[in-house]
């Protein structure tokens, strides 16, 4: 599957976050938040991950770039990601934390809440400054220079680096957030949500940024986000998941002209159309009754608990065209189209 | 795009620090005492049997910084010079001799033998709070008293929450087992009875004391410093281990650690000074519990050794002697407006540092 092109190559990666019950507690159950996900990322291309809250697009993020142990030590997870460097294959997902911290600076992470990521007590200055520190051998000055360099790379003045985060706005904090991605020059960047929690004209800024920065420096980037313009605005390619698993994945305009997978064609129904003159030709309703065929299927318009997922495939108590067998086993990803599809009665 | 910007960048501590300083209760209590801290470093030179400067013969002596024999003077008498008879006697004999007394001419351990009557003697001009049992100046051993306790109590504060700090960031940081685990020594630790440990210890180690000196720190002073620490550390761990739990599952961890920050980096350079909001609004708390933990110590007989001025000790004598108001009245009021004042503070900075004003920061 992996071309000389590839950068980033995930393979079967499962995350489970055991959940602890019980007067003695001890593990009752567990959440499997990343079932069987794959993924290859090209060098330059980028890759969105979308797919509605709860998913577990942010896991398979932070499962790459390797903070889900270090910040919650029951999590389990397995599977590879292999990143290819320097003609080397390194699988990042058995990396300790030491080993890992060799790969950091390649392999950076752009986070959804500017308010949280970034961290109040310390300047501006300081947290771009430190990926230098810890990567680098540069001298003080130098850094100092890369820090003004940067600061002006993403649209803020070299004066703020003596600033406070909360001296700042959502979308000025967020263009912080890219410049520490960008401070060690990396080869990857996962970009967690990074415009939804800004307002609608400010995510058109840092996206223009970040594309703009993308051609110059060539990143590849994964862009994880539920907003579907912006997605398809910035992929060349985009993997849609649900509930854990890769639904549909595929060139980004064939997948936004003709969605195959039933939960693709209803993500895309609810994107809001400009203009009372676009009609909503493919608006698709979540299926209120049982089929005519009689069979019973319960009626669920949120997303299942991923607790207690369904058997088989886990859209079938939404989806719209579900047959009694879709109960029985996980559809694969099958090829189709110039794309896949994890689904065998979509048309 | 640029929003407006204060003119200088500010971090939330210096914003804290200028919001403390505008509730002027607390601000001024913190000035007198700190203020009064500071000073009575100086008592030694204030209120102190021993003069400044003799001139003797022509010959200047420095008695503040060197001890002199009585014989030095021509005093018919062994050991240390009394200045204040020296200073009598130059007077009355009216030559080029002369004493420098300090301001307030009566040490702390000093018992005015001299006075008429029987100890204690009621205030007088020259005795401000009267003298206590043994003839000693009741001003000046409260004063002494007052630097001891605080240093004391800060010190105290230091070794314990230095401790329990480490401990807590540690059980908040790496979680898991070592949590489970040193939460459960902690609560056997803390179940220790800390009165009798301190009874038990201190019938076995014989204060030292040194005759002839003024000893203001005896070695008994630290080691009532290490056991009250020993018991003083844990209610830290507790604030610490939950700021460090709630602080670990914010993005700046994650973007700390996808930066390769190293752990001890981490938890003391990112996540502590975001987890020192109860420590710093405890300490003026904590200070006051340390200063009646010794005066409760000194008062029981178990604290600092016999000679050292201490509160508690002065509070005894005024149990014992109850007609005498003032060894009952100024050692009380003494610690009473103390309390009170590192009190003040105290509400001054959990005003100032209420993390809830910056609760956009989550």
């Amino acid at each position: 599957m992996s071309s000389p092109d590839t950068i980033l190559d995930v393979q079967d990666l499962n995350v489970r976050f055991p959940v602890f019950g019980g007067i003695i507690p001890r593990k009752t159950s567990e959440v499997h938040a990343v079932d069987g996900v794959s993924l290859t990322l090209g060098r330059g291309e980028t890759i969105g991950l979308v797919g509605e809250s709860g998913c577990g697009k942010t896991t398979v993020g932070r499962a790459i770039v390797n903070i889900l142990r270090p910040m919650n030590y029951r999590v389990d997870v397995t599977g590879r990601v292999l990143y290819h460097r320097n003609g080397q294959v390194v699988d990042l997902a058995s990396q300790g934390q030491a080993s890992m911290r060799r790969y950091r600076a390649d392999l950076q992470m752009v986070f959804q809440d500017p308010y949280s990521s970034l961290n109040p007590r310390m300047t501006v200055g300081a947290m771009i400054e430190e990926p230098l520190t810890i990567h680098t051998s540069q001298s003080k000055a130098e850094r100092r220079d890369r820090v003004r360099w940067l600061l002006d790379k993403v649209g803020l003045s070299p004066s703020h680096a003596s600033r406070f985060p909360h001296e700042f706005s959502g979308g000025q904090r967020q263009r912080v957030g890219i410049a520490r991605a960008l401070a060690t020059n990396p080869k990857i960047v996962i970009a967690d949500e990074p415009v939804s929690a800004l307002d609608v004209s400010v995510q058109a800024q840092v996206v223009n940024l970040m594309q703009d920065i993308q051609q110059e420096f060539g990143l590849s980037y994964i862009f994880i986000s539920h907003d579907l313009s912006v997605v398809r605005h910035v992929s060349d390619r985009i993997f849609v998941m649900y509930l854990g698993n890769i639904v549909e994945a595929g060139p980004a305009d064939e997948i936004y002209r003709r969605p195959a997978h039933p939960y693709s064609q209803m993500l895309l129904a609810a994107v809001p159309r400009p203009g009372p003159d676009a009609r909503r030709t493919r608006r698709v309703r979540l299926r209120e009754e049982p089929e005519p065929s009689g069979v019973a299927h319960p009626v669920v318009d949120d997303l299942p608990s991923p607790l207690n997922k369904p058997s088989g495939c886990a859209f079938r108590t939404r989806c719209p065209i579900a047959r009694p067998d879709c109960a029985d086993s996980a559809p694969p990803l099958v090829e189709r189209d110039g794309r896949q599809v994890a689904c065998p009665y979509t048309t | 795009m640029t929003a407006p910007l204060a003119p200088v960048p500010e971090s939330i501590f210096r914003r804290r620090l200028r919001k403390f300083r505008r509730i002027k209760r607390g601000y001024w209590s913190f000035l007198l005492i700190a203020g009064a801290y500071v000073c009575s470093f100086a008592l030694p030179y204030v209120m102190n049997s021993t003069a400044f400067l003799v001139k003797y013969d022509g010959d200047y002596y420095v008695p503040a910084l060197t001890f002199y024999p009585a014989a030095t003077f021509g005093q018919e008498a062994f050991g240390e010079t009394d200045y204040r008879a020296l200073k009598e006697q130059f007077d009355a004999a009216g030559d080029d001799n002369w004493v420098l007394l300090p301001p307030y001419p009566y040490g702390p351990n000093e018992s005015l033998l001299d006075l008429a009557g029987v100890p204690p003697h009621p205030p007088s001009r020259e005795h401000l709070f009267g003298t206590d049992d043994r003839g000693r100046d009741v001003f000046v051993r409260l004063a002494y008293g007052f630097n001891i306790s605080l240093t004391f109590a800060l010190m105290v504060m230091l070794i314990g929450y230095g401790i329990g700090i480490c401990v807590g960031a540690m059980l908040g940081y790496i979680s898991g087992k070592l949590d489970l685990f040193g939460q459960r020594v902690i609560e056997v630790w803390s179940s220790l009875p800390f009165l009798y440990t301190i009874i038990i210890v201190s019938s076995i180690v014989v204060p030292v004391y040194i005759p002839g000196r003024i000893q203001v720190l005896q070695p008994s002073f630290w080691l009532l410093i290490i056991i009250l620490s020993a018991f003083d550390w844990m209610g830290m761990t507790y604030y610490v281990r939950g700021e460090f739990y709630r602080e670990k599952a914010k993005d700046y961890v994650g973007a700390a650690i996808v930066t390769g920050v190293s752990d001890p980096a981490i938890m003391f350079r990112h996540i502590l000074p975001n987890a020192l909001t109860p420590v710093v609004s405890f300490a003026p708390f904590t200070i006051v519990a340390n200063i009646s933990a010794l005066v409760a110590l000194d008062f029981l007989g178990f604290g600092l050794p016999a000679p050292t001025p201490s509160w508690g000790e002065l509070i005894g004598q005024g149990m014992e002697n109850l007609t005498k108001w003032w060894l009952v009245f100024f050692p009380l009021g003494v610690l009473f407006s103390t309390l009170l004042l590192v009190v003040l503070i105290g509400e001054a900075v959990r005003e100032a540092f209420d993390p809830k004003e910056y609760s956009r920061l989550r």
